[in-house]
């Protein structure tokens, strides 16, 4: 499913040039619930922008869902990300304006041509059966600010389902959940990986990382 | 992204920041309204005053000229050869001759049938011109006739529409008269005169006969303050009071098009006649005026309006710089910079377009006050009109369709910067 290889990230501050991602290799696999920690500021969160088709400035070769990175054009890759991935933040990242059905509809808006669309009402049926999934079917129409944390970051998650990605990419899911929360997302995450998904997770808490099939240590750039 | 989803996400963003979305709607409502008010004022007065000064943009009106050197250098008096060659004019498809009756004729009763309130002893001179017909035929009244009658019978004259109106609008109300109907229903009517008999002494002639004339239509054509007879009348009556034939008042010629109208007017003059502009001219100037002043509040309309698109561009470049992690997380989502761009002008867009139509609206409701407090507080006057403004459909569109241009127009760089947002750098 993922296959970097060779990666090189780097950062410029000023006259000062940082290499966060220094000729990284990783190689996940179809189904397989993967977590790499590391200390803030260790370039976790890049090397989940660089597998996401989020940043395309690096150096080496990145194949993802079967598509080599360096070779798509801005508009592939935004289909790249629509299509083939889903991405969850820390912060959850919903769109405060819009209730949790509207936010999970959102990729369903940015399908690419040639992929398969659906009207609004469609779209709305398909967001809030995402939502089913995640438990939230009764709070679709609740803003964000109205929901706990958890159920911020499912609403996330259910969005991130939306377009049947076969990668899951979750930055510090739980970063901001307390423990029962916590606990609900990674158990979500372990349901998703038995319905045949592939999860690649960040993070520095000790929980999701001992849920994980394999765990990865980023350190001065390489994983060990 | 589909035209249906953008402007579904355009329209959850505006409702999102509804106060801002508000004050922009209400900046392009304000563009609009003027824009759309100020050309329907435009249009509305250039129709009245169409109405007050009907020039005809294809006659042309010959008169002699002031000085002459009689025939030697051309000019001199407008007889039949003289008409004769200024109809042979190139561009001329029809010349009229005109002869001012020279025999006073008065009116000392109210035409026969109309209650007017004549006051007694009230006598009013009948300034009358002889016209050939061909030139009134397209506004003599159905069933109507315009040649010289048998003797003994009701002389047809024709009126200017504009002398009813004077009259109702200012002379009625000065002599404290009754108002007369409407043109139409006045065909017909006849009213006695004295023939040969002026309210100055001196010009009364010897031989004074009561007549009768008959309203036989009404016509932009005649002259205003004048009654039009067919010129065999004239003709019939200056041979009765020995009259000496003095070549005709003035020749109408009328132009094949209004383009040739210049051409004709030049070989008039060539051939020592008078070109009479002062209808013509007053017309022209009255337009220029009203089409000078209608451009220029149209034009401080349409820079309201790109005033309104100024706030608009400068609320949504703020508004891209608040939102630049929204935008990072609807491209991770798979939004194109193409999609980011669509949406910010799509949000323009629907700011334009509502605010545009709601201008409209407020430019109907501005116009509808502003004639209730013309009929309010203006004096009636001839030729006032029922409404000062015209509202074709265009300037509907015009109204929200500039404002809707205006606004994209002030969107373009607030929506080209967001298309710039870098994902990896503002999504967390």
């Amino acid at each position: 499913m993922i296959s970097l290889r060779a990666i090189v990230k780097r950062f410029r501050d000023g006259e000062r040039e940082l290499v966060v991602l220094d000729h990284l290799d990783l190689e996940v696999r179809d189904r397989e619930l993967v977590a790499v920690v590391g200390p803030s500021g260790s370039g976790k969160s890049t090397l989940l922008y660089v597998a996401g088709g989020l940043d395309a400035d690096f150096e080496g070769e990145a194949v993802v869902a079967g598509r080599r990175l360096s070779d798509l054009d801005p508009r592939q890759r935004a289909a790249f990300r629509n299509q083939a991935v889903g991405f969850v933040f820390q912060s959850f990242n919903l769109l405060p304006a819009l209730p949790a059905v509207e936010n999970v509809m959102l990729p369903g808006l940015f399908a690419p041509p040639g992929a398969p669309t659906l009207s609004l009402g469609g779209l709305r049926a398909r967001a809030l059966e995402a939502l089913s999934r995640v438990g939230l079917g009764d709070k679709a129409a609740r803003l964000p600010a109205r929901l706990s944390g958890g159920e911020r970051q499912r609403v996330a998650i259910a969005r991130a389902l939306l377009a049947r990605p076969g990668l899951l990419l979750a930055d510090e899911p739980t970063g901001n959940l307390d423990t029962a929360s916590g606990e609900g997302v990674i158990r979500l995450f372990q349901e998703m990986v038995a319905d045949g998904m592939t999860v690649l997770v960040v993070t520095h808490e000790e929980r999701v990382s001992s849920v994980a099939g394999r765990v990865l240590h980023l350190e001065q750039g390489r994983l060990r | 992204m589909r035209a249906r989803g953008l402007v579904h996400l355009a329209s959850l963003n505006l409702r999102a920041d509804r106060r801002g979305a508000l004050v922009n709607a209400a900046a392009a409502c304000v563009g609009a309204a003027a824009l759309v008010f100020f050309v329907a004022l435009g249009m509305g007065v250039g129709q009245a005053a169409r109405r007050m000064f009907p020039g005809e943009a294809r006659l042309v009106e010959v008169i002699p000229a002031a000085v002459s050197l009689g025939g030697a250098l051309g000019g001199g008096q407008l007889d039949d050869g003289a008409v004769a060659r200024l109809g042979a004019l190139p561009g001329v498809e029809a010349a009229w001759r005109k002869l001012s009756l020279r025999v006073p004729i008065a009116a000392s009763r109210p035409p026969e049938g109309v209650k007017m309130n004549w006051p007694q002893s009230f006598t009013v001179q009948v300034p009358v011109v002889g016209v050939e017909p061909g030139m009134l035929e397209q506004d003599l009244a159905k069933g109507q006739a315009f040649a010289d009658p048998a003797p003994g019978g009701a002389v047809p004259v024709m009126a200017s529409r504009r002398l009813l109106e004077v009259y109702n609008k200012t002379i009625a109300p000065a002599w404290n008269l009754r108002r007369l109907p409407p043109g139409l229903d006045l065909v017909g009517i006849q009213f006695p005169v004295q023939v040969g008999f002026s309210i100055i002494p001196q010009k009364t002639e010897d031989r004074v006969y009561e007549a009768r004339l008959a309203l036989a239509g009404l016509s932009d054509r005649v002259p205003l303050y004048q009654l039009a007879v067919p010129v065999e009348t004239v003709r019939r009556l200056h041979q009765e009071y020995g009259k000496p034939d003095q070549g005709y008042t003035g020749v109408t010629l009328l132009a094949r098009r209004p383009d040739d109208v210049p051409g004709i007017a030049a070989a008039v003059r060539r051939m020592g006649f008078t070109v009479d502009e002062g209808d013509r001219a007053l017309a022209e100037r009255v337009g220029l005026a009203i089409t000078v002043v209608a451009g220029a509040l149209s034009l401080l309309a349409l820079l309201m309006t790109a005033l309104a698109a100024l706030a608009i561009a400068q609320s949504l470049s703020a508004s891209v710089r608040g939102r630049t992690r929204e935008i990072a997380i609807l491209q991770a989502l798979g939004a194109t910079a193409g999609d980011v761009r669509a949406i910010v002008l799509a949000e323009a867009a629907l700011l334009g377009l509502g605010g545009g139509i709601a201008g409209v609206a407020l430019a109907r409701l501005a116009a509808l006050g502003a004639d209730r407090a013309a009929l309010r507080w203006l004096p009636d006057f001839p030729f006032r009109p029922e409404t000062f403004f015209t509202f074709p459909p265009w300037v509907y569109l015009l109204g929200a369709g500039v404002s809707a241009l205006a606004a994209l127009l002030g969107a373009l760089a607030p929506a080209a910067a967001a298309a710039r947002v870098d994902p990896a750098r503002n999504v967390s």
